[in-house]
């Protein structure tokens, strides 16, 4: 049931263009930043380089493609939920024989299936540089682990907010906005005092950095694995009570 | 069109052939109540017709049978399975199509009818005849590889119809079915839920009081969230009463002395209704008018009993 679920999110992804739009934009802005990186780094000595080419790649390269997964993930998740509500083609899972908890899992599997090949753009694009330089591909795969489990985390964030409203523009705005707290609220700990770290924690990219700094840490990988729990439950419950209002 | 004995109520305990049975349903929407006690039964190879002006509570009354909606209170069981408490037990045996058909635009025929059977849980070995049937049975047969977003209306309400019969409920839901549908493709319809409920039970909502007349065995009429009717109909031999409009200078008295003619009324405008015998025709009613020397300008079968009843009901006699 979740597979065919997951499977029609996939199909219509795939024949719809906005995948095929946001993946080439995605890799024009990479492969222009990749370039910089690239360019930038070799016309340094040895003495001006603070760190190897392969940190200088993924803190930039993975970074930026963090930002664009967090663009496309509303954006993709729009359709899941919301446009159904909308269009009323929701209302053939809600008659059928399907429990609303295999549908919000279906719909968030087709959601990562669809968002997993722009978080390997990164890593596609390092493939040019095999043989020539010297990479740490142990790094650089802790690097895509972690921009992999951010975007999972803001399809999950996504579907919750495609699920608030029946209006797609108004979910792609929730999503936005609550991606836009959740990287933001670290910085609240430098208005006040330096110590307050809760907000810190709170935050992904805080937690993204680890990753794209090469080391693959427990706490981290618990932050995004229970962010995207606790909205794919919160999802949940909103389907539940879309039955009772 | 006649009215037989009143329907079975939902109270009344569930017989073996019961398939459907509605009791005290309720449903509030904030402060404004959409349904108030309605009790419904609906028996294996009935046709239940619900009708009712816009807002009467047809299309949320249907779902919540559906298991779209949750009741504020009451109770509806489905083949004897509560629907609240195993709603997925439930709906195996439910075909739903909502006003709107649930389609998704980007899919082709083929492919949104494999998806519905998969999440109807039919095994896949049954898909690929289940799929064809579907298509046979509402004239889809040569569209299997069209873009749904590329079908038109009609084609689009066949396709909803599809996903609904595609696994062979027991309790078909349609509402609105023939919208968009022009006549033949509504004739077509007409005799698909005629065929289909030789072996399921059918309930659909309609504005249209001729669609009910010609397709159902029962009616329900529904009005600010409640029924207000609920009768069996039987097809009645021939109208009995006429409508009737004479020259302005006509002796509307002489009407009485014609042949099978029982009753006259003068309803305004130079217009009668006549009630003839059983034996009485409208050939024999238009001869008797022109024979006695009378002017008819028009001559009209009366409103049915059920459009008299549904107009009484909602407190809009038509006089005109």
């Amino acid at each position: 049931m979740i597979g065919a679920i997951a499977g029609r999110e996939i199909r219509s992804g795939l024949v719809t263009p906005l995948i095929w739009v946001l993946l080439g934009a995605g890799q024009v802005v990479l492969a222009w930043i990749y370039l910089k990186v690239v360019e930038d780094f070799s016309g340094l000595s040895a003495d001006e380089r603070v760190g190897s080419l392969t940190q200088e790649l993924a803190l930039n390269l993975f970074g930026f493609a963090a930002v664009i997964a967090l663009l496309a993930a509303p954006l993709l998740a729009m359709r899941s939920l919301s446009a159904e509500l909308r269009e009323g083609s929701f209302d053939l899972l809600g008659s059928a024989p399907v429990r609303l908890g295999e549908v919000v899992i279906g719909k968030f599997l087709g959601l990562i299936l669809l968002i997993t090949p722009l978080c390997l753009l990164p890593a596609a694009n390092l493939l040019m540089l095999s043989g020539i330089a010297d990479l740490d591909p142990g790094h650089l795969a802790a690097a895509t682990l972690g921009l992999w489990l951010a975007a999972v985390m803001f399809c999950a964030i996504g579907l919750y907010g495609s699920s608030l409203s029946s209006q797609p523009g108004a979910s792609v705005l929730i999503g936005f906005g609550l991606l836009l707290l959740l990287s933001i609220v670290g910085r609240a700990d430098s208005i006040g005092d330096m110590s307050l770290s809760l907000f810190d924690w709170l935050s992904w990219n805080e937690h993204l950095l680890w990753f794209l700094l090469g080391a693959v840490r427990m706490s981290d990988l618990g932050y995004f694995v229970l962010f995207t729990l606790f909205f794919l439950a919160l999802t949940h419950r909103r389907l539940i009570n879309r039955r009772l209002q | 069109m006649e009215f037989g004995k009143p329907a079975r109520s939902g109270y009344l305990p569930l017989l073996m052939d019961t398939l459907v049975r509605v009791t005290d349903l309720s449903r509030r929407f904030g402060s404004q109540q959409a349904l108030s006690d309605v009790n419904l039964c609906l028996d294996r190879g009935e046709v239940l017709g619900l009708l009712g002006p816009n807002g009467a509570g047809k299309t949320t009354c249907l779902r919540i049978l559906s298991g779209m909606l949750a009741p504020s209170r009451g109770r509806i069981e489905i083949q004897g399975i509560d629907l609240a408490r195993k709603p997925l037990q439930a709906k195996r045996h439910l075909g739903y199509l909502p006003e709107r058909p649930p389609l998704h635009p980007e899919l082709r025929v083929d492919e949104y009818l494999t998806f519905c059977a998969r999440i109807h849980r039919l095994p896949s070995r049954r898909i690929p005849e289940s799929v064809a049937e579907a298509k046979r049975r509402c004239g889809l047969e040569n569209s299997g590889q069209r873009l749904i977003a590329k079908l038109s209306k009609g084609f689009r309400q066949r396709l909803g119809i599809a996903q609904a019969i595609l696994h062979r409920p027991k309790l078909l839901i349609l509402d609105e079915p023939t919208e968009g549908l022009d006549p033949f493709q509504m004739r077509e319809l007409r005799a698909l839920i005629r065929s289909l409920a030789e072996e399921c039970g059918v309930i659909l909502s309609s504005h249209l009081l001729g669609e009910v007349q010609a397709v159902c065995d029962r009616a329900v009429i529904m009005h600010q969230g409640r029924v207000r009717f609920d009768a069996r109909l039987q097809p009645s031999s021939q109208c009995s009463q006429w409508r009737i409009r004479l020259t302005p200078t006509s002796d509307a008295g002489v009407l009485v002395t014609l042949p099978h003619v029982l009753s006259s009324e003068a309803i305004g405008g130079d217009r009668y209704l006549v009630e003839l015998d059983e034996l009485g025709t409208a050939a024999d009613l238009s001869r008797g008018i022109v024979m006695a020397g009378l002017g008819l300008l028009e001559l009209l079968p009366e409103h049915s009993d059920l459009e008299r009843v549904f107009f009484d009901l909602i407190g809009v006699e038509d006089r005109t």
